[in-house]
């Protein structure tokens, strides 16, 4: 059963529709990366999931019962980390995970055995006593991931949790969230970052504009652009059309095209070296062409006609 | 929830107290700059002494009537004003005012005394006021005017006998001479006492009973003045009340670093009820105003030398306009979309109720329309006038009432601000 259902989830600021009837699931022991650029709308999705914001229309599920109909019991079940650092700067590492340990319904005693543990698992031990305000962005980073755990969540939701820090410190969290996923944690990862994607998550929804354009595993997204390889070619391209190439369009899928290059995936199972061949006899006096697996990003780039770098 | 809540703004506020300390700097400072300027705990709770120099250049004759009047000012222990007059020559005077040791030097010019006398010639004292000072060398004047005033008074009713003085002052009299002036004197006087014994015109203090009686009890005991006896009561309740709006302001503007900072979300993420986090917030707040209060209060008390009379009734009334205070300002912050709009509409809150609501000036010099018809309905001025008619006027002052009034007014503002804050968020704005 998934801990996470939702269901044709919408919201709108006035004219601009922010979430546009979103749908997926989230099952234990899985990682659900919600992948897009800044204002696809991943944010308020989570706000919506974790009851900041009220949806127009759609419903969330949280354990197979609807979030409206007992939000509190929802809310014990889950836990939220926000892209901002929300914990108080003022305390130490310790006092703000006791502190959203309390909130979260422990007892003293057990948010501090607790606390205790997390700090250990953090590798913050050492800083504990500190100030917040005084450590480096990565440790800030994993008291603010920390604070949502103090209760054991089952379902977690993480917005965009490795932003602004530096290639060690997001190597640290992104390993401490694959060992929650062992312990069946249900979690939800949004980022835009496409290795991060990559690397992290079981299955990935590709979401723009407010709407998720694809989602499944990352073989089953390659899958969608013809198979696990496309071509790169180089030439000028400038008064060129692919669709004035006699057959061209039923052998290949243009995935981006500019005066410079093409890059295209082969429609149907063939011998690369077959398509190489084929597209060494176009109409054009091709300058390089090179084979590579497809990515994330070529596979945003067929959905939307652009890079999810740009 | 509440425990939890309030232990975590009280660490936070114990880590960085510099807000809160700043806040509370400035009313004090205030005060004692006031204090300061008015004389401090010189024990009288008004101006304290007045230190000044008397140079007579005449020589005997008035210096010593003057020396003798003032010294029984001196000896005057129910003034509010103390005087410490000092007798010198010029040079000693000027050297004095300049190094800023006394307030003013009243000169007696040479041959003053027989210029007024025998009254040919117009005469003048001179008094030259320390320009270092405001208050004290203004008191001094006010007094020169009154003995040039009482001098003209005796010159145009005494001037047919001026000569027969002026030969005894000069020290060539006839006895006999001398005790018919003295009885013709004599005379006048006592037919002049009817005029100004009792006097035609008397001011006289307002106090009720039983007040009356405690103040002037507790007054011979402590040895200190009870509030209803000093203006600086009256004015301290009024700039208390302005300031307490100010700390409220900023004490709810945590609220506003705790939207910014996302933690009030993340709470939200964790609990369905969002009252016991603004009901903390306010909490906190109504505690650090009762502690501000006990030292601004406190602290005037302490050093304008005065006692407040109706202690309990007081604290009530300050927890009420604490509180209503507080859920004021929670309410503009969930009623401004954004920070810094919530930060122009509280200052002006903030100024308005501490203006118009007659804590910043005394409620009667406002204008007419405003005094009349806008002032009375401010709950800044509530608290004010009840309080200052507690401490400075009626000990049956309706506080009680007044209390209740702001605490529903604190009540009613702390619902809407939750309210406001649930419609904020599930409109997906922030701060």
């Amino acid at each position: 059963m998934s801990l996470l259902t939702v269901s044709q989830l919408s919201k709108s600021f006035g004219a601009v529709r922010a979430v546009d009837s979103v749908s997926f699931e989230v099952r234990p022991g899985e990682i659900y990366g919600l992948l897009g650029p800044n204002g696809a709308g991943k944010t308020t999705s989570i706000s919506m999931i974790s009851g900041l914001l009220k949806p127009d229309s759609g419903e969330v599920f949280v354990a197979g019962a609807a979030f409206s109909a007992d939000p509190q019991k929802a809310k014990s079940i889950m836990g939220v980390v926000p892209q901002e650092l929300a914990i108080y700067e003022e305390l130490s590492g310790r006092e703000n995970l006791e502190f959203w340990g309390r909130m979260a319904g422990l007892s003293s005693r057990d948010a501090k055995a607790r606390a205790t543990e997390l700090l250990e698992a953090l590798t913050l031990s050492d800083r504990a006593k500190d100030a917040v305000k005084n450590y480096s962005g990565g440790m800030k980073r994993r008291i603010n991931l920390g604070c949502a755990l103090l209760h054991k969540p089952k379902l977690l939701l993480l917005d965009e949790p490795t932003v602004g820090i530096d290639p060690q410190a997001r190597l640290n969290i992104l390993e401490f969230i694959r060992n929650l996923r062992a312990t069946g944690t249900a979690i939800l990862y949004t980022t835009h970052y496409l290795e991060e994607a990559e690397s992290l998550c079981s299955r990935i929804g590709i979401i723009d504009h407010g709407r998720v354009l694809a989602e499944g595993t990352l073989a089953e997204l390659q899958e969608r652009i013809g198979g696990d390889r496309v071509f790169v070619l180089e030439a000028d391209f400038k008064n060129t059309s692919p669709e004035a190439w006699p057959g061209f369009l039923q052998r290949f899928r243009v995935l981006q095209k500019n005066e410079k290059q093409l890059v295209v995936a082969a429609i149907g199972a063939r011998d690369p070296a077959d398509g190489l061949k084929e597209l060494l006899n176009l109409p054009v006096h091709i300058e390089n062409v090179s084979l590579k697996r497809p990515s994330l990003n070529d596979v945003f780039l067929q959905l939307t006609g652009r890079e999810l770098r740009e | 929830m509440l425990r939890i809540l309030l232990a975590k703004d009280l660490r936070r506020a114990w880590r960085n107290p510099l807000p809160w300390l700043i806040n509370l700097i400035v009313p004090l400072a205030m005060t004692a700059l006031i204090g300061m300027v008015f004389g401090g705990n010189s024990g009288g709770g008004g101006l304290g002494k007045i230190r000044f120099a008397v140079v007579n250049e005449n020589s005997g004759g008035p210096s010593e009537f003057l020396r003798r009047a003032v010294k029984s000012m001196e000896g005057e222990n129910e003034s509010s004003i103390q005087f410490e007059p000092i007798f010198t020559n010029r040079a000693a005077a000027m050297q004095q005012i300049n190094a800023n040791k006394i307030s003013a030097v009243l000169i007696i010019p040479t041959n003053f005394l027989s210029a007024y006398l025998t009254a040919q010639t117009n005469v003048s004292l001179e008094l030259i006021k320390n320009p270092a000072e405001s208050i004290h060398p203004a008191v001094l004047e006010e007094l020169a005017d009154t003995l040039v005033t009482a001098l003209n008074v005796v010159s145009r009713n005494f001037n047919s006998e001026f000569p027969e003085w002026r030969k005894i002052f000069e020290g060539d009299g006839d006895y006999q001479k001398i005790s018919a002036l003295i009885q013709s004197t004599g005379d006048k006087l006592k037919n002049a006492k009817k005029f100004v014994n009792p006097p035609l015109v008397i001011y006289e203090k307002e106090t009720t009973g039983t007040n009356a009686t405690k103040a002037t009890a507790s007054a011979k005991t402590d040895g200190r003045k009870s509030s209803s006896d000093s203006l600086f009561a009256y004015l301290l309740i009024g700039m208390s009340a302005m300031f307490l709006l100010f700390l409220a302001n900023n004490g709810m503007a945590d609220l506003l670093r705790e939207l910014r900072k996302r933690t009030f979300e993340r709470y939200q993420t964790m609990r369905q009820q969002l009252w016991p986090f603004i009901a903390s917030k306010i909490i906190f707040t109504v505690a650090m105003l009762l502690f501000c209060c006990l030292v601004m209060l406190g602290g005037g008390s302490f050093i304008f030398g005065f006692h407040w009379e109706n202690l309990f009734p007081l604290i009530a009334l300050t927890f009420a306009y604490a509180c209503f205070a507080a859920a004021l300002f929670a309410t503009v912050v969930a009623l401004m979309p954004d920070e810094r709009r919530a930060a122009v509409l509280s200052n002006i809150t903030g100024m308005f109720l501490g203006i118009v609501g007659g804590c910043a000036f005394p409620p009667q010099q406002l204008p007419g329309f405003i005094r009349d018809h806008v002032t009375p309905l401010l709950p800044s001025y509530w608290f004010a006038d009840a309080a200052r008619n507690l401490e400075c006027g009626s000990a049956t002052a309706p506080w009680l009432f007044v209390t209740l009034k702001l605490l529903v007014a604190g009540i009613f503002l702390a619902a809407l601000s939750a309210l406001l804050f649930r419609g904020k968020f599930k409109n997906g704005r922030r701060a």
